[in-house]
């Protein structure tokens, strides 16, 4: 099995792309930004790509990791690695707690569970102000060095340095999702967003595979939002709102959802096209709009499955198509 | 004090009744086509600034009640015709993709045309004041929104229990094979039934403008009640779509006597709790 | 660099199309002074930004010049989103050098923008609403031109209530949040200086759009004021509603914080008569600077000026003013050498107090103008008073480090 290796061709595209993105965009912040999404639209993927499981909880876990980091650091004097790592287990903890109630029912029930407890989110973050900031959002959220037991390892106050820090959390998150949906438990849910009665009736508890998908989820979108938190020194309501759950579904379905590859894609064209377009025309969300159109249409799988179909069109299909998970 | 509740119920009423209009066009269209219509706000605002717009060209609101949201569902049959009837065989995550961008298009196609600040829209001559109990008044605009509604609400209740068009609506939504198998055609059905729906989100806009006037981002708000309504009435059920807006309404008037802070945060706590308790809704089928 | 150049001259379509704001932003690091307009232009302020553009483009068309070389003007579009104003901030100053900012509409994007530019030691002037700009999360980069809340409350609710002194019960509208409270401790402070009676208070969250409830409330309690604290859309609504209420004929109505002329014109004269509004500018005013703004924004856009063309007008010329007056564009010492500047303002003589970066300048109470008494479309409203109240000595809550 290729899927198993670290380094297949997949992997080593990823890491080019992560070594050259600083260099083709104009700034390593807007680099940075482009990887916590796509970490967020990939954690998203893991759902809805391999679960089948459309959730609008994301934009929470998101918030809930901006906020907790953001408090452990300011109240806590939590350094780097320990903030990111509570923000990681209580985006754990909030995921596993709406998946548990959200996965007992399916379909549009199960999507409209998901938004209700992102609302109710909101509306707690919106209400604790005194922790939260409220409408203001959260400010003078530090951005610690790398240190390991009080020695500084490496100082992220350069964008370059932090891009550097993102990016390999970003690949280790990368490999790590590509292994585990090389692994049992990846097939198994897929089996189960293709037919969660045959899944059940092999003797799969269908339930506990879909939470543990939503426990890695919120996870890894927690640990998005914390560095996001970071990035921009201010967690903002915004990072909580409905909205931001929008964002990083509708990234993954750009991004095309057959593929570990296809959030990159997705919140990198969400991100630069928004750069670029909103320099011209102020009105460009209009053009998103058609461009969403166009996707339905002609490109369900998303930039991926153009990418895939390009590939094929070139005789490399072999290799496009032994790259797909 | 007895008297304040009375008032937050009549205002309950008021408001139930124009959530049930904006919902029940969603329902409707969910019911039949299995299409998660997430452009419904938009529909909704269009129907506002059409409204705005007409009352300028004629200066008759009549004339807004009645172009307004045939205009919208107009458009809306074409949406259909060119777009949306692509998609039914799809998942609903494509549903969603689809009309987020219809949304986004009209948003911003609405701030080309209309700029990016709200409008007004004065409330039409002849319901204009106050009905008044004691130190009480009620906004006759009020009361003929709820009169209308109802009567609306009746007109479509009849349409769809009482004709052949209901007949093959309501059978459709359980097996659409059988109703092609019946000679009916089924495209022409499903595109009627797409207009019908989003045409009462056009209507329950021009009817809210003279409350909220018309404002390009107000969508998705309306959208979230909606989907509140119609989740909690049961998906693809007129009676709970009535039902669910009357509850929304009442729960939201009634908040804001009782504990306002929270009136936002109730009504999606009683979303999940329908769904926990009743998992198809109040009314809703499996 | 140099890679990064020779790659987009390759001619890779896709790629230099990505890298498109590389090229766009970096031409602009030429010039000698350059200045940065960060506005909502789209997103869900776009109202506001466009306005806010054209102030600041007209500022530096009339006011550039005085620099000698030409001032280079660089938008920013804020997308209404706090954390893309704070990245492409950061980019900015990371790779541009950018040290002279002005504009951000939301409370929350002006607060983080401020800290940003601190950090990079530039200088940041905002119009946006939230006290604690100048207050508890001041800054040595910051300045901000809007009056705070408690300027407003009092240049509202002492002249109004100093003309009706029989109007003795109140009635407050408050969204609940940091803004809305600020707006309702200052009136519950004044309404016990004053002897009013504060009969009660509906709260609604930020996402209100339906006040009937809360309109509902107030008409029970029978109050000879209804004084109603949220701005925007809500207040929009709000005033809708009280209207259809019946509210107008049974009380005086007062909005203390609105947003000035786009917002009347939304709202039309029907609404707006007799209806009381606090404002921070108004096109009306008799000042000296005022009417030759007046005069100015008629000639190159043809409309009367509102709050926010208004505010970032005059904010992007008082930066340009500091630069001149330092002599240099290096932001710390320009924001030095606005501190304590006085000048002439749209609102006539404006200060910038040096303790919190705070413009001390007049705020307004307007009176909604019935349509058969309208001069022209704008004139909407009456000016009633106009007055300068902030808070002063220990009440400053700014701890400037």
């Amino acid at each position: 099995m290729r899927d198993s290796m670290v380094f297949d061709r997949m992997t080593l595209a990823v890491a080019v792309i992560l070594a050259a993105l600083p260099v083709l965009l104009p700034s390593a912040s807007l680099a940075g930004e482009i990887l916590i999404f796509a970490m967020a639209a990939l954690a998203c993927n893991l759902l809805l790509g391999y679960g089948g499981l459309l959730s609008f909880g994301q934009g929470l876990f998101f918030g809930v990791g901006s906020y907790l980091s953001a408090l452990a650091m300011i109240h806590g004097g939590a350094g780097l690695l320990s903030a990111l790592l509570i923000a990681m287990a209580a985006g754990a903890a909030v995921a596993t707690l709406v998946g548990a109630m959200s996965i007992r029912r399916t379909g549009i029930y199960f999507v409209m569970l998901t938004l209700a407890f992102s609302q109710m989110g909101y509306f707690l973050a919106y209400t604790l102000s005194d922790w939260t900031g409220g409408d203001n959002g959260l400010l003078d959220v530090p951005r610690p060095d790398l240190t390991l037991f009080g020695v500084t390892l490496v100082p992220l106050g350069n964008p370059y340095a932090f891009y550097t820090f993102i990016a390999v959390l970003f690949f280790i998150v990368f490999v790590g999702a590509k292994r585990l949906i090389g692994s049992p438990f990846g097939s198994t849910l897929v089996a189960i967003r293709e037919n969660e009665n045959r899944a059940l009736a092999v003797g799969y508890d269908t339930r506990h595979f879909k939470l543990l998908a939503f426990t890695l989820s919120g996870m890894v979108t927690a640990l998005a939002g914390a560095l996001y938190g970071m990035l921009i020194n201010f967690v903002p309501l915004s990072n909580i709102e409905l909205s931001m759950s929008d964002n990083i579904v509708i990234m993954t379905i750009i991004g095309g959802t057959g593929s570990l590859l296809g959030p990159l894609l997705g919140a990198g064209a969400m991100v630069i096209l928004g750069e670029v377009l909103s320099d011209i025309w102020p009105r460009w969300m209009l053009l998103l709009g058609v461009g969403l159109i166009l996707i339905v249409m002609f490109l369900r799988g998303g930039l991926w499955g153009g990418v895939e179909a390009l590939a094929a069109r070139f005789g490399l299909q072999r290799a496009a198509k032994e790259e797909r998970p | 004090m007895l008297n304040l509740y009375l008032f937050q119920i009549l205002n309950g009423l008021g408001l139930g009744m124009i959530y049930f209009l904006i919902a029940v066009g969603l329902t409707i269209i969910f019911g039949l086509l299995n299409f998660v219509n997430f452009a419904h706000g938009a529909f909704f605002m269009l129907g506002a600034y059409l409204c705005y717009t007409l009352l300028q060209l004629t200066g008759a609101y009549w004339v807004a009640l009645i172009a307004g949201p045939l205009i919208v569902a107009g458009f809306a049959w074409m949406v259909e015709k060119v777009l949306i009837r692509h998609c039914y065989h799809l998942p609903h995550t494509f549903h969603i993709l689809i009309t987020v961008g219809i949304a986004l298009i009209l948003q911003e196609g609405s701030i080309l045309v209309w700029g990016p600040i709200g409008k007004s829209v004065p409330i039409p001559d002849m319901l204009q004041g106050v009905i008044t109990f004691g130190k009480f008044a009620y906004p006759k605009y009020r009361l003929f929104l709820i009169m209308f509604s109802a009567v609306v609400g009746f007109v479509l209740w009849v349409l769809l229990e009482r004709t052949r068009f209901g007949a093959l609506v309501r059978a459709g939504s359980e097996n659409p094979e059988m109703v092609s198998l019946l000679g009916a055609d089924i495209y022409r059905l499903f595109s009627l039934t797409f207009a019908l729906g989003v045409g009462l989100a056009g209507l329950a806009g021009v009817l809210s403008a003279p409350l909220r006037g018309a404002h390009p981002f107000m969508g998705p708000e309306v959208l979230g009640l909606a989907f509140v309504v119609v989740v909690i009435g049961g998906m693809g059920s007129f009676t709970g779509a009535l039902v669910g807006g009357l509850i929304i309404g009442l729960v939201q008037s009634l908040m804001s006597t009782i504990w306002p802070q929270g009136a936002s945060l109730m009504i999606y706590a009683a979303m999940a709790a329908v769904i926990f308790l009743r998992p198809y809704g109040l009314f809703g089928r499996a | 660099m140099l890679t990064r150049r020779s790659f987009l001259k390759s001619g890779l379509a896709a790629t230099s199309l990505f890298a498109a704001p590389s090229i766009l932003k970096s031409a602009h690091a030429a010039a000698p002074v350059t200045f940065y307009g960060l506005k909502s232009l789209s997103g869900s302020f776009a109202s506001y930004g466009k306005f806010a553009e054209m102030g600041s483009q007209l500022a530096v068309k009339d006011y550039g010049p005085l620099l000698g070389g030409a001032v280079k003007y660089v938008t920013i579009d804020t997308e209404s989103n706090p954390g893309k104003a704070v990245r492409k901030v950061q980019e900015a100053m990371a790779q541009e050098g950018a040290a002279l900012f002005q504009g951000c509409t939301l409370s929350s994007t002006a607060l983080a923008v401020g800290k940003e530019v601190a950090k990079g030691g530039g200088v940041f002037m905002t119009p946006a609403g939230a006290d604690e700009i100048t207050g508890t999360e001041c800054n040595a980069s910051t300045f901000r031109w809007t009056v705070p809340t408690y300027g407003a409350i009092h240049e509202t609710v002492r002249p109004l209530f100093e003309q009706n002194p029989k109007a003795k019960r109140w009635y407050t509208i408050t969204p609940q949040y940091v803004f809305g409270e600020a707006l309702l401790s200052a009136a519950k402070d004044l309404f016990q200086q004053l002897g009013i009676e504060h009969i009660g208070n509906s709260y609604h969250s930020t996402q209100e759009q339906e006040f009937s409830g809360y309109l509902t409330n107030a008409m029970a309690a029978q109050p000879d004021v209804l004084l109603i604290l949220n701005f925007g859309g809500q207040a929009s609504n709000c005033l809708r509603q009280a209207a259809n209420f019946g509210l107008k004929q049974q009380m005086k109505v007062l909005l203390a914080w609105t947003a000035g002329l786009d917002w009347f014109q939304s709202l039309g004269p029907d609404l707006l008569e007799d209806v009381y509004m606090g404002a921070q500018y108004w096109h009306q005013v008799q000042t000296p600077m005022n009417i030759e703004l007046v005069k100015r924004v008629k000639e190159t856009y043809g409309i009367s000026p509102n709050y926010p063309m208004a505010a970032d007008y005059i904010s992007t010329k008082v930066i340009l003013d500091g630069v001149k007056a330092a002599g240099t564009a290096d932001g710390r010492a320009v924001a030095k050498a606005m501190e304590g500047m006085t000048y002439e303002g749209p609102t006539g003589k404006e200060t910038i107090r040096a303790a919190d970066h705070q413009v001390i300048k007049d705020y307004y109470l307007l009176k909604g103008k019935a349509k058969s008494a309208m001069k022209d479309a704008d004139d909407l409203a009456t000016l009633i008073s106009s007055g300068q109240s902030f808070p002063q000595g220990d009440k400053i809550a700014c701890k400037m480090a």
